[in-house]
């Protein structure tokens, strides 16, 4: 209860919006999330009990890590410090949704929410206030990349909420980047809402710094002939958990996820994705890889879920995971839940070290057993990389994963 | 479009050991508590310890909830309301098969299994357990040449007290689980194999269990030993009456082998699983752990599981000697409203221990089949491997298939696949096979029976013939 009752006396939540009254209301119910449940059993108590501990702040200091330089033509935004934004040009158009639209949304999808499978999104929300809640409305194509950056402050609790409704046939790229500070916590909930034939190339890169957490919920709705393609990283946070629930609602849309995660030292961070085809003929093909170095636990929980509706489904999940140490752990637990009978899913998992042979080959051609290894592992990082669109090669993330402690 | 109709024609075929021996029975009063307990211990005339280890596991019992997390949704079990003894009544002791009540023996007759002279020349020994009991066990002498041990495990208690007191419940204890603790305070009967060292058994070990009585449990208790070197095929089946209500089995196997030792243990299982409607059937919760304690020791499960209304079980092995191998081979087929949730654990807690695991699950009509299984590497598993392999196939659309496997390592220098996949019966193939004048049934058939090769071929020969007929009378009428 103590989350609630801190929400509640927070000083700075003046005037909570009915959003946040809703999803304080269902949280009562379930203050916190079931620690026997599948989506939470492999939880770190304590690190998530850090999680919580932070105060509740609405107000960012001003951010100080400099972002890489932005490049001319791509849009960025920092939700709870720029957030206005109209762009109406000749092929598209970015537009806020108007407070009626967002509460609309937002509502609809509170009302689907499962208390315990959606607890970080109820958390989010009803932290969230309407300054740090960005809802966009997009059209067109030829649309510049557009960047969207959430990132907590030291010492508290954030929480960051970005709704996107891409409209038919519109066509973007969009990275989202999650910054943690020196032990803060950040909530981050998306929800897309992906029309018909609409694509969009989401890269998702969260990297923390000392003693940060993170609880990042992604869900997407995708309508047919939709196109959604995610490329994602996570790594350098005491906590994080990456939580994705797509959804397919007419069937026949195409859904591609590469995600990583790196742990070191004693972090934990997990992904846990929930792909719900629901309707015919839809496909996924989705691989998520883990490192887990020194004391550190890497966890991956993936679910198919192919109900009778959705004929002539097309998926596929594999989950490759290194471990590099003795001390640390690595779970994974990919799952198909199938009763339509005509459909094609396969999933596979492996845990394995570096390859031995592949690293001795190298060493004979006189390359350090430290720079075989980076040599290895960047080919294993560069998969999920490359798919990560936008300003990536701005980032340096290679470098970032390979050399940074 | 394969013709679905004609497909369920196929999966149809009637129960055919659903019939009942009209026997005298020795049943004790429904219900559960500490004097039904003591009452079952002091029948079966046991020693102090063994009354104590049941009375220990009652009382964990009592503190433990059913376990939910399977999702199977059966219908609650009222524990009060049923007989935990029940046993065909007998002369006390019996010095040969003669004095086997007949009827009893035309039990198993009817069910084809070799207790009487002619049939022994199949050359595998059987331990025939009725309900509650074990009422012959065949080729003793025999085996007892070679030093094997083969009875019941009431006889075990009286005569080999000592390796029943060493072993009993070091794999399964008593409180592993909600119906491993249930078995552990009333097990009734079950089979008890010793292999001294050195000694390959001469011939198959086979139990035969048998379900009579329509309100009465089923708790046997299985305790295999392979001592050093020595190795064993052990094969199971089990067959029950048609009632309309559900009878619960809740049994434990436990099998230890030491260095250099093997162990295979074989399961044809099936239970009667209900009609069509999902009335009766047998609630299946089996506790089924093997220990791999010495260096180069081996164990492999195969199963053909087809009956139960309920199948909840996961073979599994514990590979603590180094080098040590396990493996599981499984088939399911679950049809009509049969619900089976089965899987196995492959601990691996030695270093450079293997498991292999193989399992096919065949779902048509309404039921549910799930694949759930766990493969861990400790942290001294150094250099040990795993490979899984899960392949689901639907028959009709109203069956349903999952696979959840948890995969933990805590060993960087180790190596786990895991692989899985769903399909349907392939049109092409049956086109394939039907346009060469074989007939949809037989088609059908082939094709489940190719699905299953893998581990048909683990299975010993009797079983495997056995087993590949099962599944095509099961699937008659089903494959659509």
């Amino acid at each position: 209860m103590e989350i609630i009752e801190k929400i509640k006396t927070n000083k700075l939540v003046e005037n909570q919006t009915e959003i946040q009254k809703i999803c304080l209301d269902k949280l009562q119910s379930s203050p916190l999330p079931n620690p026997k449940s599948e989506l939470w059993r492999l939880s770190d108590k304590s690190k998530f009990s850090t999680f919580l501990d932070y105060s509740v702040n609405e107000k960012d200091l001003k951010f100080d890590t400099p972002y890489p330089k932005n490049s001319q033509n791509t849009i960025r935004l920092i939700i709870g410090e720029n957030c206005q934004i109209k762009l109406i040009e000749d092929n598209y158009s970015i537009q806020q949704l108007s407070e009626h639209e967002l509460d609309k949304y937002i509502k609809d999808q509170i009302s689907c929410f499962d208390q315990n499978e959606n607890w970080s999104d109820l958390l989010n929300l009803s932290l969230s206030c309407k300054k740090n809640i960005l809802g966009l409305k997009i059209n067109g194509s030829k649309i510049p990349p557009i960047e969207i950056f959430s990132h907590a402050s030291c010492n508290s609790l954030n929480a960051k909420t970005l709704v996107i409704l891409l409209e038919k046939n519109c066509d973007i790229q969009l990275l989202q980047v999650n910054l943690g500070k020196d032990n803060s916590s950040l909530s981050q909930s998306t929800f897309f809402f992906l029309e018909e034939n609409s694509t969009l190339t989401h890269g998702v890169v969260s990297y923390g710094k000392n003693g940060s957490n993170l609880l990042n919920s992604l869900n997407v709705i995708q309508q047919k002939n939709s196109k959604y393609n995610l490329g994602s990283l996570h790594f350098k946070f005491n906590y994080a958990r990456f939580e994705i629930n797509i959804k397919q609602s007419e069937g026949n849309a195409k859904t591609n996820i590469k995600g990583m995660q790196i742990t070191k030292k004693d972090e934990q961070i997990s992904t846990y994705t929930k792909i719900n085809f629901n309707g015919p003929n839809g496909f996924l093909d989705q691989i998520n890889k883990s490192l887990a170095d020194d004391k550190s636990h890497a966890i991956f929980e993936g679910s198919i879920i192919v109900p009778k509706i959705a004929q002539k489904t097309d998926a596929s999940q594999l989950s490759r995971n290194l471990l590099l140490s003795d001390l640390a752990q690595i779970d994974t637990k990919p799952q198909l839940e199938i009763i339509a009978d005509d459909v094609k899913c396969k999933h596979g998992a492996t845990i394995s070290q570096l390859n031995e042979e592949e690293l001795f080959y190298m060493r004979t051609r006189g390359i350090t057993l430290a720079e075989a290894s980076k040599l290895q592992l960047s080919s294993y990082f560069q998969e999920i990389i490359s798919f990560i669109p936008v300003s990536k090669d701005r980032w340096d993330l290679l470098d970032k994963i390979l050399n940074e402690n | 479009m394969v013709n679905e109709n004609l497909v369920k024609d196929v999966v149809k075929e009637p129960y055919k050991y659903g019939f009942v021996t009209d026997i005298e029975t020795e049943k004790i009063a429904k219900g559960l508590n500490e004097d039904i307990v003591r009452l079952i211990s002091q029948k079966k005339e046991e020693p102090k310890y063994l009354l104590d280890f049941r009375l220990k596991a009652f009382k964990k019992w009592q503190k433990m909830d059913e376990p939910d997390w399977a999702g199977l949704g059966y219908k609650q079990i009222d524990y009060q309301d049923i007989i935990y003894y029940s046993a065909p009544k007998q002369k006390e002791k019996i010095s040969s098969l003669d004095e086997v009540d007949p009827k009893l023996l035309e039990t198993f007759d009817k069910l084809g299994i070799p207790l009487t002279e002619q049939k022994k020349l199949t050359n595998v020994a059987v331990d025939a357990v009725f309900d509650s009991v074990s009422i012959a066990t065949t080729f003793r002498e025999e085996l007892a040449e070679h030093g094997v041990i083969f009875c019941s495990i009431s006889e075990a208690v009286k005569n080999h007290s000592n390796l029943i007191e060493r072993y009993l419940g070091t794999v399964v204890p008593a409180s592993d689980n909600y119906f491993a603790a249930l078995n552990s305070a009333v097990f009734s009967d079950g089979s008890f194999v010793y292999i001294p060292k050195g000694v390959t058994c001469p011939m198959d070990l086979s139990s035969y269990f048998r379900i009579n009585s329509g309100d009465s449990g089923q708790f046997e208790r299985t305790l295999i030993i392979a001592e050093e070197s020595s190795s064993v095929s052990y094969l199971e089946g089990c067959t029950a009456p048609m009632f309309d209500t559900n009878t619960l089995h809740a049994a434990v196997v436990e099998l230890i082998a030491l260095d250099d030792a093997s162990i295979k243990y074989s399961t044809v299982q099936n239970w009667y699983a209900g009609d069509e409607d999902g009335v009766g059937g047998i609630f299946n919760f089996v506790t089924k752990r093997g220990k791999c304690l010495g260096k180069r020791s081996k164990i492999s499960w195969s199963q053909v599981e087809t009956g139960s209304a309920i199948t909840w079980k996961y073979p599994s092995c514990l590979l603590l000697g180094e080098e040590s191998v396990g493996e599981f081979y499984s088939v399911a087929l679950t049809n009509n409203l049969q619900k089976a949730d089965t899987g196995t654990k492959m601990i691996h807690i030695g270093p450079k221990t293997k498991s292999t695991i193989v399992s096919k699950g065949i779902s048509a009509g309404n039921s549910i089949n799930s694949y759930r299984g766990l493969v861990k590497m400790g942290t001294k598993a150094k250099g040990s491997r795993n490979y899984s392999q899960c392949d689901s196939m639907l028959i009709g659309d109203q069956a349903s298939a999952n696979t959840f496997p948890y995969i933990k390592s805590q060993q960087p220098n180790s190596e786990i696949e895991h692989e899985a996949s769903t399909c349907r019966i392939s049109e092409d193939q049956l086109f394939y096979l039907q346009s060469r004048g074989i007939e949809f049934e037989e088609a059908i058939s082939m094709m489940v029976s190719g699905f299953c090769r893998d581990v048909f071929n683990q299975l010993p020969m009797e079983f495997a013939a056995e087993a590949d007929k099962l599944l095509a009378l099961k699937l008659e009428g089903s494959v659509g």
